[in-house]
């Protein structure tokens, strides 16, 4: 009980000598304070903007290479290569058969056709970009079912005129109805919608000429049944024939490694076989490490700002802690003459330094998560304030204080009670 | 009887460099319970050293010193804390309050390191307080107080553990003599409550109120006299 009383009782006497000790009390606080708080909300931007990165490159999905149909520039484009006034580029069924039969490790082979159409329903009418592709498309994209289904083999197989709507595209046409089952007329035929997604992953819209919201999907054999092989596009004075045959080439592939190795495989294969650049090959790992390595820089920096402040905070609270000592120097000496033990002394230093952290912390923490949240009303940046990121200042905080606090104590605890109490 | 205080051919030897500074020669000295003993002599003779020694704030380089029932010449850091603590009132020149505690704090310092719980330290302050007639000040800081309040503060607090000894250090050099005359009063009157006081002083009419007077000189023991 005796051992209670005293812990109790030095508790009591660290925390008197601060109220007593208010502005250098005071300025310690607001330095850990601050050190805290700054940590906390740079954190919460790093993790912030961690996130977003992380759902890209979720998105951009590392194992796949995906290899678009692109124009070909202006000046390479020869007379031979226009037949009929049709411009005849891009990706073919042969490329499909020899990147599928050379490359190793690949998982999946979805192929897509994109077009722009017009489209309406309900006496609404709208553009909309059709993307023909295969029901595997699905799993290599990791498009969200909102509700419905994606198409299925039986779909392709009997070219079946079904579509899936992306959300946007569903809330334009049929407002408050459930689209489900419902015709929408794409390019003057009709398709049932089977399905709604969010929306497309911007990765593979990127060349789509639309943006992510407007898009509608369907059975490729479907989409080729009905619309041919042509793609009509609208140019500025005049309209321009152009025929490409495969707009989108995804490649899944087994595992990081073999992504590497294939999109070298494929970029010698197209090279050999296309005279022109009417391709690009984009290999999201790349993008990914290239993203990563520039996360990691960031939260680097966050982390490096992040430890200079509390480290400035800390060696604020060590200067105080020695100034105090130097200053009670006489204090130490009477309290020894009347019975204190180095250990006593010690421990009421300590308390001072560690209660001015913990004080400092929990403002911070306050004031921390106040800060994030501002910066995401005002700047619109995501910010994340999790356990873990306050929690974390907070240990430092307590860390910081214990050390530097603790080098203080023991010189006071240190010194002599005979010079102490003849110090002036 | 067996003496209080028993010094057996203490030695205190400073080293400076590779020369040691003799302070205290071979003393032998015994102080029994209830004596009021002054210790005197010039700037350099080893009154300092002798205080430091008996108040247990220092070990003896050779030699013996017990305090009551216990031979404190070679207890540890800790150990002599404690000893302090409980065995000894230190009443110091500059009264030497922590200036930041009101006067009951002060009061209560020694008890607080003693483990006395704070519910009965308040009691046991409050009547040391009346005791050196400073009942009406108990909240108030040592600046707010004259110099004769403040030693009366720092008797109160050398007395809180009930102390087998006080030690005064010069108690009136800091006071005039109208109040030092009155603090030596005090000291009479625990006296003759029969509390054992030694007193470091150069004045020979403050030396007068103590029963025996020990002379210093060079480390040793000059004269030893009972008035």
């Amino acid at each position: 009980m005796k051992g209670v009383h005293k812990v109790v009782d030095v508790l009591g006497l660290g925390l008197h000598s601060l109220v007593v000790h208010k502005v250098r009390s005071a300025l310690t606080v607001v330095g850990i304070l601050f050190g805290v708080w700054s940590v906390i909300a740079m954190l919460a931007i790093n993790e912030g903007l961690s996130r977003e990165a992380q759902r890209t490159l979720r998105e951009l999905g590392s194992d796949n290479i995906i290899i678009d149909s692109v124009k070909p520039p202006a000046g390479e484009a020869k007379a031979g290569e226009q037949q009929w006034g049709i411009m005849h580029y891009g990706l073919t069924r042969q490329d499909v058969v020899r990147l599928r039969d050379n490359i190793p490790d690949v998982v999946r082979c979805v192929i897509t056709h994109r077009t722009l159409k017009k489209a309406y329903s309900n006496g609404r009418i709208g553009d909309v970009s059709v993307i023909a592709t295969e029901p595997t498309y699905a799993d290599v994209s990791r498009i969200d079912m909102l509700a419905g289904r994606f198409f299925r083999p039986d779909d392709l197989l009997r070219a079946k005129p079904h579509c899936v709507l992306t959300r946007s595209l569903a809330e334009a046409f049929f407002v408050c109805d459930d689209p489900l089952g419902k015709v929408l007329r794409i390019g003057g035929q009709p398709f049932v919608v089977v399905g709604i997604i969010r929306q497309l992953p911007a990765a593979l819209a990127v060349g789509s000429g639309s943006d992510v919201g407007n898009h509608v999907l369907v059975p490729i054999s479907a989409d080729r049944m009905r619309f041919g092989k042509f793609t009509v596009m609208f140019g500025q004075g005049g309209s321009t024939f152009e025929k490409v045959e495969i707009s989108q080439i995804i490649l899944q592939m087994k595992d990081e490694e073999s992504v590497i190795n294939g999109s070298a495989v494929a970029r010698n294969l197209l090279g050999r076989y296309h005279e022109k650049r009417d391709y690009e090959i984009r290999v999201p790992i790349e993008e990914i490490e290239a993203m990563r390595k520039n996360r990691r820089l960031w939260t680097l920096m966050f982390t490096a700002i992040a430890a200079v402040s509390l480290l400035v905070g800390g060696i604020g609270i060590m200067n105080i802690m020695l100034a105090s000592v130097t200053e009670r120097t006489r204090e130490i000496g009477i309290r020894r003459a009347l019975g204190a033990k180095k250990r006593d002394i010690v421990v009421q230093f300590l308390i001072e330094a560690v209660s001015l952290t913990a004080l400092g912390g929990l403002l911070g923490i306050a004031v921390g998560i106040v800060v994030p949240w501002a910066v995401e009303q005002i700047l619109g940046v995501m910010t994340v304030v999790t356990a873990m990121t306050m929690l974390l200042p907070l240990v430092m905080a307590a860390a910081v204080g214990l050390i530097s606090g603790l080098y203080p104590a023991i010189r006071a605890a240190k010194l002599d009670p005979i010079a102490a109490l003849r110090h002036e | 009887m067996s003496a209080l205080v028993h010094l057996d051919d203490v030695w205190k030897i400073y080293q400076m460099g590779s020369a040691g500074v003799p302070a205290l020669c071979g003393i032998d000295l015994d102080i029994s319970e209830g004596e009021y003993v002054a210790i005197m002599g010039p700037s350099g003779s080893g009154k300092s050293t002798m205080l430091n020694l008996l108040g247990c704030l220092d070990r003896p380089t050779r030699g013996r010193y017990s305090l009551g029932d216990r031979d404190v010449s070679s207890l540890d850091d800790d150990e002599l804390s404690q000893i302090r603590g409980e065995r000894v009132g230190f009443i110091f020149q500059s009264f030497n309050l922590i200036p930041q505690l009101t006067v009951l704090q002060n009061i209560e310092v020694p008890l607080f390191y003693r483990g006395v719980p704070r519910h009965d330290r308040h009691p046991r302050s409050r009547e040391l307080a009346r005791l050196v007639a400073l009942s009406d000040r108990v909240d108030h800081k040592p600046a707010e107080l004259s110099g004769g309040q403040m030693q009366r503060v720092a008797i109160a607090r050398a007395l809180a553990n009930d102390p087998l000894m006080l030690l005064a250090d010069e108690p009136t050099g800091n006071l005039d003599s109208a109040t030092g005359s009155e603090i030596l009063t005090l000291f009479d009157q625990l006296h003759d409550r029969g509390r054992t006081i030694v007193m470091v002083t150069h004045e020979d009419f403050v030396a007068a109120h103590a029963s025996r007077a020990i002379q210093l000189l060079d480390g040793r023991i000059e004269s030893d006299r009972r008035n």
